[in-house]
C-alpha cells in the first residue's frame, strides 16, 4: 500500500543485566541489578527479569531495591563493555537499512518501508535482525513492528522478552482503543494522573476529548495525544541525529556545601563535557549548570558566551559568575550537571578568522 | 510607618528601582525595594548586590516614621495601573503594607527592613564632578563596543580613567575599540577603574543629559554617582584593562579621507553578499581609490569602487562590516579619516576634525 510506512522498534532485553549475565555465569539464575552500590545513593540502572519480580524497577533507589530483595546481586556498570555491544548491534541495523535512530544504547527505530529485503517483509526483516543479534552478541531483543513510531513501541514491549509483535494498519485503531492510558509511550506517571481526572483510562476515552480540550489541558504536548489516540504518528525514524548538546552530570557521594569542592567536580565535568564534543567536531558557546539541592529542589543557570568554550578557558572564572545566583555554598548539594549547548563545528584553521586586540600571537 | 505620595512622584523612581532588579534572584528579599521614612524623606532603595540605587523623595504627608520591604515589582505595577495624579497612601498594619488609593485597597506582604542586605563599599577615595551630559555621551559612543558576555571578564564594562583633567573612557570586545577623551577641569586626581556593564547601562538611563553635574565617587571596589535625587553605586571589575600602547604606537600610512554617508552606503550595499557568519568584507585601497568587496560560500561577490583623498602605498585589509559600520555611525561631521597600521594589522577610524571619540577595528583573515 502506497503511503504507510514500515516501522521496527528494537529494543534490546534487560541489556546491561543481560550482558553482565552472559559475561558472568555466576551471575545467572539469580536476581541481578545493574547500578550503584546498595549502600549508597546510586539507583538502578537495569535489571534482570528475576529481579523484576520484586517489583524492582530501572530509576529506583539501589537502597529500596535492596529492601525489595535482600538476596539480590548488585554490580557495578561497565559501560565501555555495553557500548562495544550497542556498536555491534548498530552495526547490524546497518546492514538492513541505512535509515535507523538509536534512543539510547539498547534501542532503536528502523524505517524499512524501502527495504527489498525479504520480499519487502517487515516482520521477517525484524526477525532477521533478532537472530544476527543473538548470533553476534548472544543476547535476546524484542521487536516491535507497525505502521508507526508509537505503535511499533508499544508493540516491541508486548511480547518481551525474546518477543515479536505486529500491529497492521487495520488492527491500529482498535488496539490504541483498548490500551490502558498509562501504557502510551509519551505519557508518564504526573500525565497519567491527570489524564485519570479527566475521566481518561483507556485509549478509547482519550479519543472522545476534542483538539482544543487536549490542548487547553496539555498545550503542545495536546496535538500529539489527540493524533496518537487515532493511531496516528507521523514522525520520521530520524537518522544521523544532530546533537544539539552535550550534558553530564553527578550525584555526589555525599551531600556537600564546600564551595572549593563543588568547583573541583564541576570543573571535571566541563572537561568530560569538553571531550564529548571534541569528539563529535563540536564546540559550544553556551555553559548551562545545574544544581540539586539535597532537599530535591533543582535549579539551572546558563550563560552564553562571546566567543566558544575552550580547553584554554579558566573554568573557575567560567562557573564562578553562574554560581552567584544560587546558594551553593550555604546550601548542601546532592547533584551537579554541567551542559554545554549553542554548538558550532569547530573551525579549521584556514577559514576566516577576526584577528584578537589581545591576543599575544597577533 | 504611614505616608502618602503623589502617584507621579513615586512611579518614575519605582520603574528605575526595577531595572535594576534582577529576575532571577536567590533570595526573596533582592526582589524587594527598601522604603524608608523619615525626616519628610522617603527613601527607596534597591540593589542585586552588584549594583545599589538610592532616591529620595521629600514627602510632607509622613504621619508615622518607619522602614519596612516589599515586592518591588507588584508595587510599581500598582501604582502605575492607578489613575493619574491621585495620592497613594502606604500604611504599614503588622507585618502587611495596606496600599489604598480612592477605592482601591491593596495588602501587601512585607520583609523586615532589617533584613534588607547591606552593600558594602569602602570609602570614597577619589571624588570629581563632570557634567552629565558629557559623561551620558562618552558612556554612549563606547558602551556598543563593550563584550556581550566574554570570559575576559575586563571586556564586560568600560574603563575609566581620570588623569588630573582628563577623564578617559574605554571599552573593547577584543575585536574592536572606543575610546572618549574630555577635557573636564583640573581634579588634581588619578584613578583608574573597570565599570561593569550592567552599571554602564544604568548610569546612561540615569542621566538625562541635563547640564547639570554629576558627581563620581571611587573607592577601591565601588563607584557611585550623585545624580540631582539619586544615588548609584556599583561594585567594579576586579580585573585591570590590558594595555594597548603597542597596538597603537607603530608605524602607520597616510590617513584616508573619505566621505561618511558613502561609505557608510558602500559597506551596507556590499556586505549584504557577505559570509553570513563572519560578514568579512575586503579594503583594497590605492591612490585616491577604495574598492570595497566581498564573496561568500555561495561564490556570489559584490564589489563597489569609491573615490577617497589618499596619496601613498596600496595595502589591503578585510574586516568584519557590521564593526566598521558601527564605528562609522558613532562618528560625528561629514567626513571620516581612516588609518592602517603599515603592516595592516589595525585601522583607526575617527572623525576629521578634532574629535573626543576615536574608534580601532581589528582586521579578519579571509
Amino acid at each position: 500500500m502506497a503511503g504507510i510506512k514500515k516501522i521496527i522498534h528494537i529494543d534490546m532485553d534487560a541489556f546491561f543485566a543481560a550482558i553482565e549475565q552472559r559475561d558472568f555465569p555466576e551471575y545467572r539464575d539469580k536476581p541481578l541489578i545493574v547500578g550503584g552500590n546498595p549502600c549508597s545513593r546510586g539507583v538502578v540502572a537495569t535489571c534482570n527479569y528475576e529481579a523484576r519480580q520484586y517489583g524492582i524497577h530501572s530509576a529506583m533507589s539501589c537502597a529500596k531495591a535492596l529492601q525489595l530483595c535482600p538476596h539480590a546481586l548488585f554490580v557495578k556498570p561497565r559501560f565501555e563493555a555495553y557500548r562495544s555491544v550497542s556498536n555491534t548491534i548498530r552495526t547490524i541495523f546497518a546492514e538492513f537499512t541505512p535509515i535507523f535512530e538509536p534512543l539510547s544504547l539498547d534501542e532503536a527505530y528502523l524505517d524499512v518501508t524501502d527495504s527489498a529485503d525479504y520480499q519487502g517483509s517487515a516482520t521477517r526483516i525484524a526477525l532477521a535482525i533478532k537472530t544476527r543479534i543473538q548470533e553476534e552478541t548472544g543476547l535476546t531483543a524484542s521487536a516491535g513492528i507497525s505502521y508507526n513510531k508509537f505503535l511499533a513501541k508499544i508493540a516491541s514491549d508486548i511480547n518481551k522478552p525474546d518477543g515479536l509483535f505486529v500491529i497492521t494498519p487495520d488492527q491500529g485503531l482498535a488496539f490504541v482503543e483498548q490500551l490502558p492510558i498509562g501504557k502510551f509511550h509519551g505519557i508518564g506517571k504526573a500525565t497519567e494522573k491527570k489524564m485519570h481526572q479527566l475521566g481518561v483510562y483507556s485509549g478509547n476515552d482519550l479519543r472522545k476529548l476534542s483538539l482544543t480540550h487536549l490542548q487547553q489541558h496539555f498545550g503542545k504536548a495536546g496535538v500529539y495525544y489527540y493524533h496518537i489516540a487515532r493511531a496516528i504518528d507521523d514522525r520520521p525514524v530520524k537518522w544521523d541525529r544532530i546533537t544539539k548538546s552535550v550534558g553530564v552530570e553527578i550525584t555526589l557521594p555525599e551531600d556537600i556545601d564546600d564551595g572549593d569542592e563543588i568547583l573541583t567536580q564541576l570543573t571535571a565535568l566541563l572537561e568530560k563535557a569538553q571531550t564529548k564534543l571534541t569528539d563529535k567536531n563540536l564546540q559550544a558557546s553556551t555553559l548551562t549548570l545545574k544544581v540539586k539541592y539535597f532537599d530535591f529542589k533543582q535549579i539551572t543557570r546558563s550563560r552564553t558566551f562571546q566567543e566558544a568554550i575552550s580547553e584554554k578557558m579558566d573554568s573557575t572564572a567560567l562557573f564562578k559568575d553562574l554560581l552567584k545566583s544560587t546558594d551553593v555554598g550555604t546550601k548542601k548539594v546532592r547533584l551537579l550537571g554541567v551542559t554545554l549547548s549553542s554548538l558550532n563545528d569547530l573551525e579549521p584553521e584556514s577559514v576566516a578568522k577576526q584577528i584578537d586586540l589581545f591576543s599575544p600571537d597577533n | 510607618m504611614k505616608f502618602s505620595v503623589n502617584r507621579e512622584q513615586i512611579v518614575g523612581p519605582l520603574q528605575q528601582i526595577a531595572r535594576i532588579i534582577d529576575k532571577r534572584q536567590a533570595c526573596t528579599i533582592l526582589s524587594n525595594v527598601l522604603l524608608q521614612c523619615r525626616d519628610s524623606k522617603l527613601v527607596i532603595t534597591a540593589t542585586d548586590l552588584e549594583v545599589k540605587i538610592v532616591i529620595q523623595l521629600n514627602l510632607n504627608d509622613i504621619r508615622v516614621e518607619g522602614n519596612i520591604t516589599l515586592d518591588a515589582r507588584k508595587v510599581l505595577d500598582i501604582c502605575r495601573l492607578l489613575p493619574t495624579g491621585c495620592d497613594i497612601n502606604f500604611d504599614l498594619e503588622g507585618d502587611k503594607i495596606n496600599l489604598s488609593s480612592g477605592s482601591c485597597i491593596y495588602l501587601l506582604n512585607t520583609l523586615p527592613a532589617d533584613d534588607f542586605p547591606e552593600f558594602t563599599h569602602t570609602e570614597a577615595e577619589t571624588c570629581f564632578n563632570v557634567k552629565a551630559e558629557k559623561l551620558k555621551d562618552g558612556l554612549d559612543k563606547t558602551a556598543f563596543c563593550m563584550a556581550i558576555n566574554s570570559e575576559r571578564n575586563y571586556l564586560n564594562g568600560i574603563e575609566m580613567t581620570i588623569n588630573d583633567s582628563m577623564l578617559k573612557l574605554v571599552a573593547s570586545d577584543g575585536n574592536r575599540l572606543a575610546v572618549y577623551k574630555e577635557d573636564i577641569g583640573s581634579t588634581g586626581l588619578n584613578a583608574n577603574i573597570i565599570v561593569p556593564k550592567k552599571a554602564v547601562q544604568e548610569l546612561s538611563c540615569l542621566l538625562d543629559g541635563l547640564e547639570e553635574d554629576v558627581e563620581i565617587r571611587v573607592s577601591r571596589n565601588t563607584l557611585e554617582a550623585l545624580y540631582k535625587n539619586v544615588v548609584f553605586s556599583s561594585k567594579l571589575v576586579a580585573d585591570k584593562f590590558p594595555n594597548f600602547d603597542r597596538i597603537v604606537n607603530q608605524l602607520f600610512l597616510n590617513p584616508i579621507i573619505v566621505d561618511r554617508g558613502l561609505l557608510k552606503d558602500s559597506i551596507k550595499r556590499v556586505e549584504v553578499l557577505s559570509n553570513e557568519k563572519y560578514k568579512g568584507v575586503s579594503f583594497d585601497i590605492k591612490s585616491a581609490s577604495l574598492k570595497i568587496s566581498t564573496d561568500n560560500p555561495e561564490a556570489d561577490e559584490a564589489e563597489e569602487d569609491l573615490v577617497v583623498d589618499y596619496h601613498g602605498d596600496p595595502i589591503s585589509i578585510a574586516f568584519n562590516a557590521k564593526y566598521m559600520l558601527d564605528a562609522v555611525n558613532n562618528i560625528d561631521g561629514k567626513d571620516v579619516k581612516m588609518t592602517v597600521a603599515e603592516n595592516a594589522s589595525v585601522c583607526f577610524i575617527e572623525g576629521q576634525s578634532d574629535s573626543l571619540f576615536w574608534y580601532l577595528v581589528m582586521p579578519m583573515r579571509i
